[in-house]
């Protein structure tokens, strides 16, 4: 009761004071500034975006074709007669005499030929839809239907394309029981004037500002699963960058405050004050943090009512607004200076952005698509259902990581931490020691491993997102790797932290029981969090492994042991620099053993 | 004012910063977005345009063929990338599930030239790369049969479009105007915000430490530690800048006028400088002076592109090596702004540093 009561007076007291600095000066500049931000918005949405403009040089002769290609901003189109233009060919991209074009051998050239048989194609329709007989000018529909697989997660994880070669000519035949299909109609059921409404639809939209916001009308899609052969390839997915930045802008702003209110607090000791009240380190936090958490949730709610979608799409958004708030009291709490609260930031929000942008452009193609919460936002959009597995899956690692994060946070909220000028690496590692217990050592280990978890999951999807499409060897080594250092690292920063703490505590057996309990907490956690999410795709996969016998983890455990060991000792013997040394020991022998394990290599 | 004094200013910030080694943190912030964006450029190729794809793989993909005999199944089959296989529906559906084969075509006993249209049915596999990539070998195959039998119904077409014969491309990227005309100015700009951001911080720690007496208590004049703290801000614009078009030249982007694009960076990056500093010299607190600047910069950024040859379409012709005189002209302007409001600025600031040096 006094508990709640303490994190409501905080929060009216965090309202009062940035309405009381805010609310004067800065109040109407803003509101001006938003003014001017929706007339500018009208006017862009009117004039377009001229950002590609004239990039690509054409020539021709024909007064035709110059009126054909002018609504397309890229081309900057000359009219000449054909001898000006033959002198200037290395001047353009593209020349056009007598109907036929002559593409200029340069990748602008390949760009532009591209972009004007894209253009065509959309004059083309644009002529075929007018015709009274449709169905001479669109003889062929294709009904797409799509078939649901058993989908090899484990395959694609590893960056494998999944493709049953069939031996050389052979029919193929299934294995299965052949259930009996009804043939489809040879009518297509609808009617011509319906089938020329949704081409008129799609091909209007055209205009400058829709080449980016197509992912709003779904692609004018609307009947379903006829196409005509154009419409078939699927869409280009930058569109997706506009949906971005409209939904995470705000919240990286909001986010911004609440960093702010943090770090001000640290400036000038301010905060000790409020730290001599009787109300708890985690009241003082979740009081502040209240505010901008209800501000950031009306503001989604908002956008999207603006943009007519479903109210769903900000169940999504909950947990990444939550680990955006724990992420800005970390970095409000260990930044020294503001330029270094607006590097970390920066850094921070693009990292940030990626991880939700990069695999949302998948939305429609893969499933690694659905590690961001962003994508079921695409999929509410476009009208797909999405089931609480998918929700499980995309937003788990943001709840529980910013469930750390915050406990992080609140352990950290004491005077000697807040106010404490040491640089970033060392505050960090301060901080996570201050998570650890040395009267629990190996339990608080552990513990501190098994949460460590959601993280090293995050970085190493993002790995996956980075490499899974590049071509095989590659791809495949690059992940290995990579991931064989995210975890080295992970696993690291427990162990490191507290020998950095306590160095004398540190003695040879228990370095040993350390390395124990860390590898043990780090397996615990993968495999737990793995059974949770990934099992829920992969349906049996992931389960099999982890339920059939005992004696498969065995494996794994000895590996992290034996690489938490190899760092510990590193440490204890040789510093700052044993450490460095000791990590890529770890990182080569884990490399070695996923060579040796998952790809058969040496043996 | 005295260069040796504003050049103390600069040392000094900057020192600043590389004693907190977080300009590290924008390096490897380059180095991140520089790597993941030629990944990305190779993923999506190889997504979107299975000719980039085929340099990779030898893949056949296997497609089931059912219904009546058309000239369609002729055309799938001159593809060699593709093996068609006669099959029933029903064993080709199950294959399909088992991934025995990529799609199965369903083609109804529909006449060329009859009054209806042909209605075939495509059956893919739903969230698959490989799907996809089908999609689009198969969609050249349909577009060359909508052709044939447009051709058959030809007389009953009113108005046939002007014809235009546009030469298959070859290799052409789509991912072109996505990198110098999106990518590009979005990554070389980004420096000039950042350093924008910068010196907000710069200026406002001063009042909020309280270390602005001290500052003012030496013989260095306000408005010398002013333009120290510009300068501080201005230098790392190109130094950034140029590590990202260095790093895309790297990945094997041909960048054309590297020069000139610095330059209008710099210039760009002076006038958000200057705009910065007016916002900060105002607020003299850091929460305020952020807010206020990062909302006016997105009207000022969204309004400059709606502008016809705007700093950023510039830049994406100057990588292009498609920007006419018209570049000149436009640099001249905002070198005239910048110069107009560094004299007012310079008033501004030697006035609002000396007086009551509380946050506002």
């Amino acid at each position: 009761m006094g508990y709640s009561r303490d994190i409501l007076t905080i929060s009216k007291w965090e309202v009062k004071r940035s309405v009381g600095t805010m609310g004067k000066n800065v109040l109407p500049v803003a509101l001006i500034l938003i003014l001017l931000l929706i007339v500018v918005t009208g006017f862009t949405a009117k004039s377009g975006l001229h950002l590609q403009d004239g990039i690509y040089k054409v020539g021709t002769n024909d007064p035709e074709i110059q009126l054909l290609f002018s609504g397309d901003a890229r081309f900057s189109v000359d009219l000449a007669d054909t001898g000006t233009i033959q002198r200037n060919q290395d001047f353009y991209d593209l020349v056009i005499f007598n109907r036929v074009v002559w593409v200029h051998d340069t990748d602008r050239g390949k760009a532009a030929a591209k972009t004007m048989e894209r253009d065509y194609t959309k004059y083309r329709s644009n002529v075929y839809n007018q015709q009274s007989d449709l169905f001479a000018a669109y003889p062929l529909w294709i009904d797409v239907q799509y078939v649901k697989s058993e989908l090899d997660f484990a395959a694609t994880q590893s960056g494998q394309q999944i493709s049953v070669r069939p031996r050389s000519n052979q029919l193929p035949t299934p294995t299965g029981p052949v259930e009996p299909v009804v043939l489809p109609e040879a009518s297509i059921g609808i009617s011509a004037e319906e089938l020329r409404a949704n081409l008129q639809q799609s091909s209007s939209q055209n205009s400058q500002i829709s080449r980016y916001t197509d992912m709003f009308s779904g692609s004018g899609n609307a009947l379903g699963t006829y196409k005509t052969p154009d419409q078939l390839s699927p869409p280009l997915p930058f569109d997706s960058i506009i949906l971005v930045f409209l939904f995470i802008f705000p919240l990286y702003f909001m986010s911004q405050f609440y960093m702010m209110s943090i770090m001000n607090e640290r400036v000038g000791r301010r905060g000790e004050l409020l730290l001599s009240t009787p109300a708890r380190p985690s009241a003082i936090i979740l009081g502040k943090a209240l505010p901008y958490f209800v501000g950031m949730v009306g503001i989604s709610a908002l956008l999207t009512l603006w943009i007519k979608a479903s109210p769903l799409i900000v169940l999504p958004l909950i947990p990444v607004i939550l680990f955006f708030l724990s992420v800005a009291l970390l970095i409000g709490m260990i930044s020294r200076s503001f330029k270094e609260l607006s590097f970390i930031s920066i850094f921070f929000s693009t990292i940030a952005t990626s991880y939700l942008f990069f695999p949302s452009i998948f939305a429609n193609i893969h499933v690694v698509s659905l590690i961001s919460p962003l994508t079921l936002i695409v999929l509410t959009l476009q009208g797909t259902a999405i089931t609480a597995t998918d929700y499980l899956y995309s937003t788990s690692l943001f709840w529980l990581s910013a469930a750390v994060l915050f406990y992080v946070g609140v352990v950290n909220f004491r005077e000697e931490r807040l106010f404490s000028q040491s640089d970033l690496f060392a505050k960090t590692s301060d901080f996570i020691a201050s998570t650890l217990s040395l009267k629990r050592p190996y339990l608080s280990l552990f513990l501190f491993n098994a949460f460590l978890i959601p993280f090293v999951f995050m970085v190493q999807l993002m790995l996956l997102v980075l490499f899974f499409n590049l071509p095989m060897p590659l791809s495949l080594i690059l992940l290995l790797v990579g991931a064989a250092f995210v975890e080295e690292i992970a696993k690291s920063l427990g162990l490191y932290s507290l020998i950095r703490k306590a160095p004398s505590f540190f003695t040879w057996p228990v370095i040993v029981g350390a390395s124990f309990v860390t590898a043990l907490g780090f397996l615990f956690g993968e495999k737990l969090l793995l059974f949770v999410t990934l099992s829920q795709i992969t349906e049996s996969v992931f389960g099999s492994i982890l339920f059939t016998s005992i004696g498969v983890l065995w494996m794994p455990f000895l590996l992290h042991f034996s690489c938490v060991l190899i760092v510990a000792a590193a440490i204890k013997k040789g510093g700052e620099i044993g450490y460095g040394i000791g990590l890529l020991a770890a990182v080569a022998v884990h490399c070695l053993y996923n060579m040796y394990l998952i790809l058969g290599w040496f043996s | 004012m005295k260069a040796k004094n504003i050049g103390l200013v600069m040392k000094k910030d900057l020192k600043g910063l590389g004693h907190e080694r977080t300009i590290l943190l924008a390096i490897l912030l380059q180095l991140f977005i520089a790597l993941f964006s030629s990944f990305l450029m190779v993923g999506l190729t190889s997504m979107y345009d299975p000719s980039a794809l085929s340099k990779y793989s030898t893949t056949h993909y296997h497609i089931g063929y059912s219904g009546n005999d058309s000239d369609l199944r002729d055309l799938l089959a001159s593809d060699t990338s593709l093996r068609v296989y006669d099959m029933e529906l029903a064993p080709a559906l199950q294959s399909l599930k088992e991934r025995k084969l990529a799609a199965v075509v369903y083609v109804p006993d529909t006449k060329p030239d009859a009054v209806d249209p042909v209605k075939i049915t495509l059956y893919t596999i739903k969230n698959d790369l490989q799907a996809a990539v089908v999609d689009v070998k198969l969609k050249e195959q349909f577009v060359k049969y909508e052709g044939e039998l447009r051709q058959v119904r030809a007389e009953r077409i009113d108005e046939e479009p002007i014809p235009l014969d546009i030469p298959k491309s070859t290799g052409g990227s789509d991912f072109y105007e996505f990198v110098y005309g999106l990518l590009i100015p979005l990554l070389v700009i980004m420096p000039a915000i950042i350093s924008s951001a910068l010196v907000i911080d710069l200026i406002t720690e001063e009042y909020q430490n309280n270390t602005l007496e001290t500052l003012l208590s030496t013989p260095i004049r306000a408005n010398e530690i002013f333009w120290g703290k510009v300068a501080a801000a201005l230098v790392l614009v190109p130094l950034q800048a140029g590590i990202w078009l260095f790093l895309l030249m790297l990945n094997g982007i041909t960048i054309v006028n590297a020069p000139q694009i610095l330059a209008y960076v710099s210039i760009v990056a002076m006038l958000l400088i200057l705009v910065a500093s007016i916002t900060a010299l105002y607020y003299r607190e850091r929460t305020a002076a952020q807010f206020v600047y990062s909302t006016a910069i997105v009207v000022l950024m969204l309004f400059s592109l709606a502008l016809a040859d705007n700093p950023m379409n510039l830049i994406a012709k100057l990588a292009t090596g498609s920007a006419g005189t018209e570049q000149w002209l436009v640099l001249g302007l905002i070198i005239a702004v910048v110069m107009i409001l560094s004299v007012l600025t310079n008033r501004y600031a030697s006035k609002s540093m000396r007086i009551n040096q509380a946050p506002r």
